[in-house]
């Protein structure tokens, strides 16, 4: 063999690595275009359990049929993994064309600049059947940011089998209170000898039980203006609340309490029949009831009544966002668009992302609900509620995680209720002031 | 051909082959250099300066200053943070390198079958800082896991080593004690250097086994105790991986698993404020600087060299 063809064969080598190179950065589309013929792929990723990803990827094969230049690639996590996920993609400017955005962290996405105004891809995205105030629910200073997908409420599951096995009465979720809730826990704990517990414990997830509480009261996380308005004697309260609870036994043990909080939706305390009541979204009734094989029931928050006002609100269950950055814009919008009012496509997704913000999806599917799924809604038509809160400011983003290492300090003694209290309301105020 | 002819003959053609080579060896390590400057030199001359910067990940940075610096100094979960680190560097390298020795030690009698035990003590090392392993290790230590069954067998009562504050930092030492493989190599190879002649000697003139150990295999091993040393603190200080998985990411419960390096991981990519997670990266070469330092320093009044 001669220098000669050695060479060349370096040549090559380094040719077709610049070629392939020029190759992945091709053309892209315009928001406001027509749609490619080319053949293009958009990745789209959410958040979600067994359920929703087998439901997702139905429906984008749907899709997939009716624009066979357009591959939707899905990539789905747990929602632990999923924001990680999404800021390091987003950060390696590598993020998902379409992505399942949450009212905790679009406000954070949307004033870095990271979500695209779904109004320059208006020509391909359908909103005429949502309502305003839905729509109202995704945008921030007149840029929409996000499509509300569904509506969801919080609510307490009750596994029906388990109050009948130890023979404690389904309690009546009208009028029952804090204290009620406690109480019937801890007599469920006693019945089971310690292999189930009554109440799988709240403030490790996510500080909804912290603003239910202090809606409850007339009082919030933040005002208009981002400013931490919690008033410390509630967050005290909730706290002593959580401690009492692990304390008489109602819920488990602080430590399998955090294991179980870290291991998702099908490995949680009401899907795997440990703990008779929970707090959840209305919504995911049916995820739990597949995952538990129980019987479940949805209840009213407790307190409801003894406050000065429903704790409970419509939350966007969720969002769907585009990428700033998306090379394909319009062809992420119209998919977008797919998910928000195709009739064949919300027959197969149904509530499992919450009951449709899209009215008339909404009444189309009415008539297929599965047991669960009429049960959500119904919850939601019927239950009492009030105003939503504002949405999240950009920094408070982790108060999720803020709180769980609150809770976890509370539960195993390393600060009262009250030092939790006044440490929790500083930090997110912290973390609020850092991002501006 | 005589000796004489070739060496005329390489200095005549020589230079012009070897240049040719140099430049295909150039091209072919080219794409390694490009990842070096693009990948590893640029970055991390550009986590530099963004130490100075507020930088969100997605707006262009701001210069600040030297905030980030400051803060470094008043942010009390740092403080935790390097607590947490210094705790685990300084009891998980002394014990993990204790086991290496130790096992090296077991092994270098000559056993039957060394290549099987060597494997097998060195496999850990592999897979010690994977994904799988810290996952695996969640399951062991779990409220439901292997250690609570084999504890139950014995009538002790278990508990969630892991998402308890006071022992979740205990089951990463012991993860980390565990790969000891790679350092009971390295320990391997260095016993097989010491002369069998000073052992014998020693014999004859009636030294315990114990003092053998301590006036002729601790000296002459001295060296290749530092190398770990050395080696496996710096290593220690980067643990990233098995907090991450065991802790879900959060550093806790009560951020008792929250090593340095997470927290940096935090501050970037879950605070968005890269700017303070690149001025806690160097601030960690800083640490890990001084500490490598003081062992070269210390390291004259121990280690001992025989040539």
């Amino acid at each position: 063999m001669s220098r000669g063809v050695r060479r060349g064969t370096a040549w090559a080598v380094l040719l077709s690595l610049t070629a392939s190179l020029l190759a992945a950065c091709g053309s892209g589309s315009e928001a406001g275009g027509d749609l490619t013929t080319e053949q293009v792929t958009l990745r789209f990723t959410w958040w979600g359990g067994d359920d929703r990803h087998k439901r997702t990827q139905q429906v984008i094969e749907l899709f997939q049929k009716k624009h066979p230049n357009i591959t939707i690639k899905g990539e789905f996590k747990e929602w632990n993994g999923y924001w990680d996920s999404l800021a390091t993609t987003m950060a390696a400017n590598d993020a998902p064309d379409i992505i399942q955005m949450d009212e905790l962290y679009i406000g954070s996405y949307a004033e870095r600049g990271a979500l695209l105004d779904l109004n320059e891809a208006g020509k391909h995205l359908d909103t005429a059947n949502f309502d305003e105030k839905a729509l109202a629910t995704g945008t921030i200073g007149g840029k929409r940011y996000g499509l509300p997908v569904g509506l969801a409420m919080y609510s307490i599951i009750a596994n029906l089998d388990l109050l009948e096995k130890y023979g404690v009465p389904v309690p009546d979720d009208t009028k029952w209170s804090w204290d009620d809730l406690k109480t019937i826990g801890d007599q469920v704990s006693k019945a089971s000898g310690g292999t189930v517990f009554g109440v799988q414990s709240p403030g490790i997830n996510d500080a909804a039980g912290l603003g239910i509480r202090a809606r409850q009261q007339g009082e919030a996380m933040f005002d208009a203006d981002a400013k931490v308005v919690l008033p410390q004697e509630i967050a005290r309260e909730y706290w002593q609340y959580i401690l009492d609870l692990s304390k008489s036994g109602a819920t488990a043990p602080p430590s399998v309490t955090i294991e179980k909080a870290s291991a998702g939706l099908n490995q949680s305390a009401t899907a795997t029949g440990t703990a008779a009541f929970g707090l959840w979204w209305n919504t995911q009734l049916t995820a739990l009831t597949a995952a538990s094989g129980a019987r479940l029931k949805l209840m009213r928050l407790p307190g409801e009544t003894q406050g000065k006002a429903p704790g409970a609100y419509y939350k966007p269950s969720m969002f769907w966002s585009v990428s700033a950055r998306s090379k394909y814009p319009a062809e992420a919008a119209a998919f977008v668009s797919f998910l928000a009012n195709d009739e064949e496509s919300a027959k197969i997704l149904l509530t499992e992302r919450g009951v449709p913000a899209n009215q008339k999806i909404r009444e189309l599917i009415a008539g297929q609900l599965k047991e669960t799924d009429k049960a959500a809604k119904e919850y939601l038509d019927t239950v009492p509620v009030s105003d939503p809160p504002r949405v999240t400011p950009n920094g408070a983003s982790t108060l999720d995680t803020i709180l769980k290492r609150h809770t976890e300090d509370v539960l195993f003694g390393r600060s009262t209720p009250d030092e939790a209290a006044a440490s929790y309301i500083k930090e997110v105020q912290s973390e609020v002031d850092a991002a501006r | 051909m005589s000796a004489l002819d070739e060496l005329r003959q390489l200095r005549r053609g020589g230079a012009q082959v070897r240049s040719r080579d140099n430049r295909a060896a150039f091209w072919f390590l080219a794409p390694w250099f490009a990842g070096l400057v693009f990948i590893t030199i640029g970055p991390v001359l550009a986590s530099f300066g963004l130490g100075f910067t507020k930088y969100n990940l997605i707006q262009p940075p701001r210069f600040i200053g030297l905030d980030n610096f400051a803060r470094i100094l008043t942010d009390e979960r740092l403080h935790n943070a390097l607590g947490v680190t210094f705790t685990y560097v300084l009891v998980s390298v002394p014990l993990q390198l204790a086991c290496a020795l130790g096992v090296a030690l077991l092994l270098d009698k000559g056993l039957r079958g060394l290549a099987f035990y060597r494997s097998a003590f060195y496999l850990p090392s592999l897979l010690g800082s994977s994904v799988a392993i810290a996952v695996l290790w969640t399951q062991v230590f779990g409220t439901e896991g292997l250690v609570n069954r084999v504890l139950g067998l014995f009538g002790v009562e278990g508990r969630g080593w892991i998402s308890d504050p006071d022992t979740a930092l205990s089951t990463l030492i012991v993860l980390n004690v565990w790969t000891f493989g790679s350092p009971m190599i390295i320990f391997l190879a260095g016993l097989r250097q010491i002369p069998v002649v000073y052992y014998e000697a020693a014999a004859i003139d009636g030294a315990s086994r114990w003092a053998r150990f301590r006036r002729i295999t601790l000296p002459l091993l001295s060296p290749i105790l530092f190398f770990n040393l050395v080696l496996q603190i710096i290593h220690a200080f980067q643990s990233f991986t098995q907090a991450f998985v065991v802790s879900g990411g959060t550093g806790g419960p009560s951020d008792s698993t929250m090593f340095y390096t997470l927290y940096l991981y935090q501050q970037g990519f879950s605070r968005f404020d890269m700017g303070y997670a690149s001025a806690l990266a160097w601030f960690l070469l800083l640490i890990i600087a001084a500490f490598t330092a003081i062992n070269f320093w210390a390291a004259r009044y121990w280690v001992f060299y025989d040539d």
